[in-house]
C-alpha cells in the first residue's frame, strides 16, 4: 500500500513537472525600442536602431528565443518627452520587456511610467545616476561615474609627465557637470592642478573666444567634455592657434562618436579619446558585425554606443531562455519581473566584445579603454579594469 | 592685451556671422516685405547644396558656390508667393502669420537635412573652400582667411546695397514693390521683371552668405541655423528692422559683447547676458536703435 | 483609464492651457514667450518645495501660480503696451535667463533634471486622477474666464487694438492697463501649468521647456484659429494625437507633416480653422436669432 502510495505520488510528480515545462505561447517576441530616430541626434538613434535590428536578425537566424522568431519594433519618441510618455503608456499595456528610451528628458518623462508598471526597459546609453534612478526596472549599463571615470583619466595623465595643469571644457548637459568633477577627482590625486573650467554654451557655434581663455591659463592638457561637433570644433579652434600637443587632449566618452569624427576629420590625429569599446578586439561575432556595419555604412567602423542595443537584446533572450518565460500574457508580471531580476545580476554575460557581471543592475568588470585617434581610426593605448 | 586683442577679433568674427545672416534677413525684408524668421535655416540648406555639388564635381569650387547662389535664389522664388499670400495689408507687415509661417519653413529644412544629407551628421567642407591655414598668428592672435573675407565682404555688401536700395533708381524700384506693387505698376515699374530681380539678389545674398559661412565654420550641421535664428532676430530687432547698416553695427557689437563675456565672465551666461543687454536696448527705443526702415 | 489615454489627456490639457495663455496676450498682437519661462521657474518651485521643502501639493501649485502672475504683472509694467518685437524680445531673453538659471543651480537637480517627484494622493491611479481634473477643472475655469472677457467691454477693446493700436487709443482705451492685465492672467495661468506639467511626468529637466514648446503652442494656436478661444480647444487633441497613429515609416517624418500643415492653413485659411465668422455663425444657426433675423428679412422683401 505505501509503495503504492508512493508510486502514485511519484507519477503525480512527474506528471506537474511535465505541464510545468515553460511552453512558450507567443508565436514571435515582440520587443518595442523607444530610440531617438529624429531630431538632433537621429544619426546615433540610426546606429543604435541597427545594432538592435542585427542582433534579431542573427538571432532569428540561429533560431530565435526558445524557438520563435523575435521582433524589434522601433518607436521613434525624438528628443520630445511628450511623445516619449505617451508611446511608454502604449508600450506598458501588454509588452513583456522592452529597450531604450535614448536622451535623457524623453528617459525621465517615460521611465516613471514604467516602474510604476513594473516592466523593464533598458536604457543601455544612459549614465548610472540617471539608471539607478529606475532601478530595478532598468539596468546601468555603465558603473558609477565617480567610480568609472578618475582611473581612465589618471592612466591617461600619467602617460606625460610634463601634465602639470589641465583644463576643462564643459557643456552644461544632463550626467555631463558630473562626469567633469570625476576627471577633477582623478586630476586631484595625482596633484595635477585644475585650471578654471570653460563652460561651453548649448548653442555654441565658434569657439575662438573660449579657447583663447583656456590657453591663456597656459594648460598642459586638456579634456573636453561637450558633444562630439563642438568637441570637433574646439581642437580645430585648438590646433589654429598653435596648439601641438594632440595627445595632452582627450575627448570623454560621450563625445567618441560618427560626428566627431566627420567634424573634426585629419585635425583630430593623435587626440586620445576614452571609452569601452575596442574595435582592436578580435572574435567572430565582433568581426562580423563590424563588417556588415562598415558595409552599411559606407565603410564606417561602429561607434562606441553601436553594440549596446545589440546587447542588450542578446541580455533580453537570455533572461527569456534561462527563466522560462513563456509570454503568457496571464502572467505578464510575473514574467516581466523575472526578466528584471535576471538582468539585474547575471553572470558572465558574453557580450559583443567581452564578458561582464552584472550586481544589482550595476555592471561590475566592464573594461574601459584609452585610445589614441590617428587617420579617422581608433588606436588602443591602454586598457582599465576596475 | 595680446588675449584682449585675440578675443576682440573672435568677436568680430562672431559678429560677422549674425552681420551677414542680419544683412540677408533685412534685404529680403526691403525688397519683399517678407520677415523670415528662420532665414538663417535657409542658408545652412544652401550650405548643404554647396557640399553636395562639391562632392558631386570633385570639390569643384565654382560650381559650388553656383550652385548656393542658385538654390538661394530659386529658394527666394518658390516661398516668396507663400509669404506675400499671407501678408494682410501692405502697409503694414504681419509679423505673426510671417513668423509662424518661416517657423514651419525652418522645421521642414531642418528635418529634411538631418534625415537626407550624410545620415543626419554634420558635414565638412573641403579645404578648397575653407582656407584654414591662418594668415596670421602671434601667440593666441590668429586670423584665418574665412574671418577676413567674411567681414570685409560683408561690409562692401551692406555699403553696395544700401547705395542701391537708398541711390539708385533700380533700388528705389525694388522698394516700391515690396511697399506698394499697385502703386509700383502705375508709375510704370515692371512688376514681374523687377520683383524677380529683386527675389534674385536677395538670393544671391543668401547664397554668398552659406559661401562666406563655410569659410567661417567650415563645417555644417543640420541644426545650425535654429543655433542662430534668435541671436539674428534679436539683432534685426534691435538695430531696427530693415535697417541695412544699423544690422551690421549691432551684429558686429553683439559678437564683440558675446566675446568679451566667453572671454572674461562665463560661456554659460553669454546668452543670456548678451539678451539682457539687448533687452534693456530695445525697452529704451523700441523701434531699434538705428530706426525702423520699412 | 488606460495610461496611455490619461497622458494624451493631460498633455492635450496643457498644451490647450498654453495656447490660451498665449491666445489672450495676443488678443493685442503681443507673443508673450516669457509664458515657457514662466512654466520653468514657477514647475522648479513647485517641484523644490514638494520634494525638499515637503510643502502639500496644493499649496506648491497655488505658490506656482502666484509666482508666474507676480513675474507677470512686474514684466508688464514694462512691457505692456510695448510692439510685439519687444515683447518677442523679452520672451526670449527670459527663457534663455532661466535655462541658465536652472543649468547653474543644484539644488534643483541643475542639468541633470530633479527626480522622484512623490504621487499626490499617495498612489500612482490617484495621482493620476487628480492631475487630470485639476487640469480639465482649470481648462473648464480658464474656459469660462476667456469666455467672458471675450464677450465683455474689455474683449472688444483688444478687438479694437488688434485691428488699429492707434485708433483704439484715440478712442480712449488704456492699452497699457489692457496689455498688463492680459500679460499677467497669461503668465499666471503658465505658473500653474508648468507645476502641472511636471508633475504628469513626475520630474523635471530642462528639455520639457525647450524653445521647440513655443512652436507647438503657436501651431496649435495659429491651425486651431487665434481669433477665438475655440480653436486651440480643438487643434490641440488632433495636432497631438494625429501623429500618433502614423505608421513608424511616417511618424519618422512628422516634423516635415506638422511643418506642411502649417504652412497649407496659413495659406488657405489665414486665421486658422475656427474663426469668428464660423463661430458666429454657428451660435446662430442653433440659436433663435436666426428665426427672427429670417422674419425680419422676410418683412423687408
Amino acid at each position: 500500500m505505501k509503495r503504492l502510495v508512493a508510486t502514485l505520488l511519484l507519477i503525480l510528480v512527474a506528471v506537474s513537472f511535465g505541464f510545468s515545462q515553460t511552453k512558450v505561447v507567443v508565436d514571435e517576441w515582440k520587443i518595442p525600442f523607444l530610440n531617438c530616430l529624429t531630431g538632433p541626434i537621429a544619426a546615433i538613434g540610426e546606429f543604435l536602431q541597427w545594432g538592435a535590428n542585427y542582433a534579431a536578425n542573427e538571432i532569428n537566424a540561429a533560431g530565435g528565443i526558445a524557438g520563435k522568431p523575435v521582433r524589434v519594433i522601433p518607436v521613434d519618441t525624438g528628443n520630445d518627452p511628450q511623445k516619449g510618455s505617451v508611446e511608454m503608456a502604449r508600450i506598458v499595456k501588454d509588452n513583456l520587456v522592452a529597450m531604450g528610451p535614448v536622451p535623457e528628458p524623453v528617459i525621465l518623462a517615460a521611465m516613471p511610467i514604467a516602474v510604476e508598471n513594473q516592466m523593464m526597459s533598458i536604457t543601455a546609453t544612459t549614465s548610472y545616476e540617471y539608471a539607478v534612478q529606475f532601478f530595478p526596472w532598468t539596468v546601468s549599463w555603465f558603473p558609477p561615474t565617480l567610480d568609472r571615470l578618475p582611473p581612465l583619466v589618471a592612466g591617461w595623465a600619467k602617460q606625460f609627465s610634463d601634465l602639470k595643469q589641465v583644463v576643462q571644457f564643459i557643456e552644461p548637459y544632463g550626467p555631463w557637470p558630473g562626469m567633469a568633477d570625476a576627471h577633477s577627482k582623478a586630476l586631484t590625486s595625482l596633484n595635477i592642478k585644475e585650471l578654471k573650467a570653460i563652460e561651453v554654451p548649448t548653442d555654441a557655434v565658434t569657439f575662438g573666444p573660449l579657447v583663447v581663455r583656456a590657453l591663456d591659463q597656459k594648460p598642459d592638457g586638456i579634456i573636453l567634455v561637450c558633444n562630439a561637433e563642438k568637441a570637433a570644433k574646439i581642437i580645430k579652434e585648438l590646433k589654429s592657434r598653435g596648439w601641438t600637443k594632440m595627445n595632452h587632449i582627450l575627448v570623454f566618452s560621450s563625445a567618441d562618436d560618427a560626428q566627431l569624427y566627420s567634424t573634426g576629420g585629419a585635425d583630430l590625429n593623435g587626440v586620445q579619446v576614452y571609452n569601452y569599446l575596442n574595435l582592436e578586439v578580435s572574435n567572430p561575432r565582433w568581426d562580423k558585425f563590424k563588417a556588415a556595419f562598415a558595409k552599411d555604412h559606407n565603410g564606417q567602423m561602429p561607434f562606441s554606443l553601436s553594440p549596446n542595443y545589440y546587447d542588450a537584446l542578446y541580455m533580453i533572450k537570455e533572461a527569456i531562455e534561462k527563466t522560462g518565460v513563456t509570454g503568457d500574457p496571464k502572467k505578464l508580471k510575473e514574467e516581466r519581473k523575472k526578466i528584471a531580476d535576471y538582468c539585474a545580476n547575471v553572470k558572465g554575460f558574453q557580450g559583443l566584445l567581452y564578458e561582464w557581471d552584472m550586481k544589482d543592475g550595476v555592471p561590475t568588470n566592464k573594461p574601459s579603454y584609452i585610445f589614441e585617434i590617428q587617420n579617422g581610426v581608433k588606436q588602443f593605448v591602454l586598457e582599465v579594469r576596475p | 592685451m595680446q588675449v584682449f586683442i585675440a578675443q576682440i577679433l573672435n568677436g568680430l568674427s562672431i559678429g560677422s556671422v549674425y552681420m551677414l545672416l542680419a544683412t540677408a534677413f533685412n534685404l529680403l525684408l526691403l525688397v519683399a516685405m517678407i520677415i523670415h524668421f528662420s532665414y538663417p535655416q535657409v542658408v545652412v540648406f544652401c550650405m548643404y547644396i554647396i557640399w553636395l555639388v562639391l562632392k558631386i564635381t570633385n570639390n569643384n569650387v565654382f560650381f559650388g558656390i553656383l550652385a548656393g547662389v542658385c538654390s538661394a535664389i530659386l529658394f527666394n522664388i518658390v516661398s516668396a508667393p507663400l509669404f506675400q499670400k499671407i501678408m494682410k495689408n501692405r502697409e503694414e507687415v504681419d509679423i505673426n502669420a510671417t513668423m509662424v509661417l518661416s517657423m514651419a519653413i525652418g522645421w521642414i529644412i531642418t528635418d529634411v537635412l538631418s534625415h537626407a544629407f550624410n545620415n543626419g551628421l554634420p558635414i565638412q567642407f573641403p579645404e578648397e573652400i575653407t582656407g584654414s591655414k591662418p594668415l596670421f598668428r602671434v601667440g593666441l592672435i590668429s586670423i584665418l582667411p574665412g574671418q577676413v573675407l567674411a567681414l570685409s565682404i560683408g561690409i562692401i555688401v551692406v555699403a553696395g546695397f544700401f547705395i542701391l536700395l537708398y541711390k539708385t533708381k533700380t533700388g528705389r524700384a525694388f522698394r516700391a514693390i515690396a511697399e506698394d506693387p499697385a502703386g509700383a505698376k502705375l508709375v510704370g515699374i515692371p512688376l514681374v521683371k523687377t520683383g524677380f530681380q529683386s527675389y534674385a539678389l536677395s538670393g544671391a545674398l543668401g547664397g554668398l552668405t552659406a559661401v562666406l559661412l563655410i569659410m567661417l565654420f567650415h563645417s555644417a550641421s543640420p541644426g545650425l541655423g535654429e543655433q542662430v535664428s534668435h541671436k539674428v532676430l534679436a539683432v534685426s530687432i534691435v538695430a531696427g528692422l530693415g535697417n541695412l547698416v544699423g544690422g551690421l553695427v549691432v551684429g558686429l557689437a553683439l559678437g564683440i559683447l558675446e566675446a568679451l563675456v566667453q572671454g572674461y565672465i562665463s560661456g554659460n551666461w553669454s546668452n543670456a547676458i548678451a539678451f539682457v543687454v539687448m533687452l534693456v536696448v530695445i525697452l529704451v527705443k523700441p523701434r531699434g536703435l538705428f530706426g525702423v526702415k520699412v | 483609464m488606460p495610461l496611455s489615454l490619461y497622458y494624451f489627456l493631460s498633455i492635450t490639457a496643457v498644451n490647450i492651457l498654453m495656447s490660451w495663455a498665449l491666445y489672450v496676450p495676443y488678443r493685442v498682437t503681443q507673443l508673450h514667450f516669457i509664458t515657457i519661462a514662466n512654466m520653468m521657474i514657477s514647475g522648479y518651485l513647485a517641484g523644490y518645495l514638494v520634494l525638499h521643502a515637503h510643502v502639500p501639493f496644493v499649496w506648491a501649485l497655488l505658490i506656482g501660480f502666484a509666482v508666474g502672475g507676480i513675474i507677470g504683472f512686474i514684466v508688464s509694467l514694462f512691457i505692456g503696451d510695448a510692439p510685439t518685437f519687444s515683447v518677442v524680445i523679452v520672451g526670449f531673453t527670459s527663457i534663455y535667463i532661466t535655462r541658465t538659471l536652472v543649468e547653474n543651480l543644484p539644488i534643483i537637480g541643475g542639468t541633470m533634471g530633479m527626480f522622484g517627484l512623490p504621487n499626490i494622493g499617495g498612489n500612482p491611479g490617484t495621482h493620476r486622477w487628480i492631475i487630470l481634473c485639476i487640469l480639465y477643472g482649470l481648462v473648464i475655469l480658464c474656459g469660462f474666464l476667456i469666455y467672458r472677457f471675450d464677450h465683455s467691454s474689455i474683449g472688444r477693446a483688444a478687438s479694437a487694438v488688434f485691428v488699429d493700436k492707434e485708433l483704439a487709443s484715440s478712442l480712449g482705451i488704456d492699452i497699457k492697463k489692457l496689455g498688463m492685465l492680459l500679460q499677467t492672467f497669461s503668465c499666471t495661468l503658465a505658473g500653474g501649468v508648468g507645476v502641472l506639467y511636471g508633475f504628469i511626468y513626475r520630474s523635471f529637466h530642462l528639455d520639457f521647456f525647450s524653445f521647440a514648446l513655443i512652436g507647438v503652442f503657436m501651431t496649435v494656436l495659429f491651425v486651431g484659429g487665434y481669433s477665438t478661444q475655440w480653436g486651440p480647444l480643438i487643434a490641440a487633441p488632433i495636432l497631438y494625437g494625429l501623429p500618433l497613429f502614423f505608421p513608424p515609416e511616417v511618424q519618422s517624418w512628422r516634423i516635415v507633416i506638422y511643418g506642411l500643415l502649417l504652412i497649407l492653413v496659413l495659406e488657405l485659411k489665414p486665421e486658422g480653422f475656427i474663426t469668428r465668422k464660423f463661430v458666429h455663425s454657428l451660435g446662430l444657426s442653433f440659436s433663435q436669432k436666426r428665426e427672427k433675423e429670417i422674419y425680419i428679412k422676410e418683412e423687408k422683401q
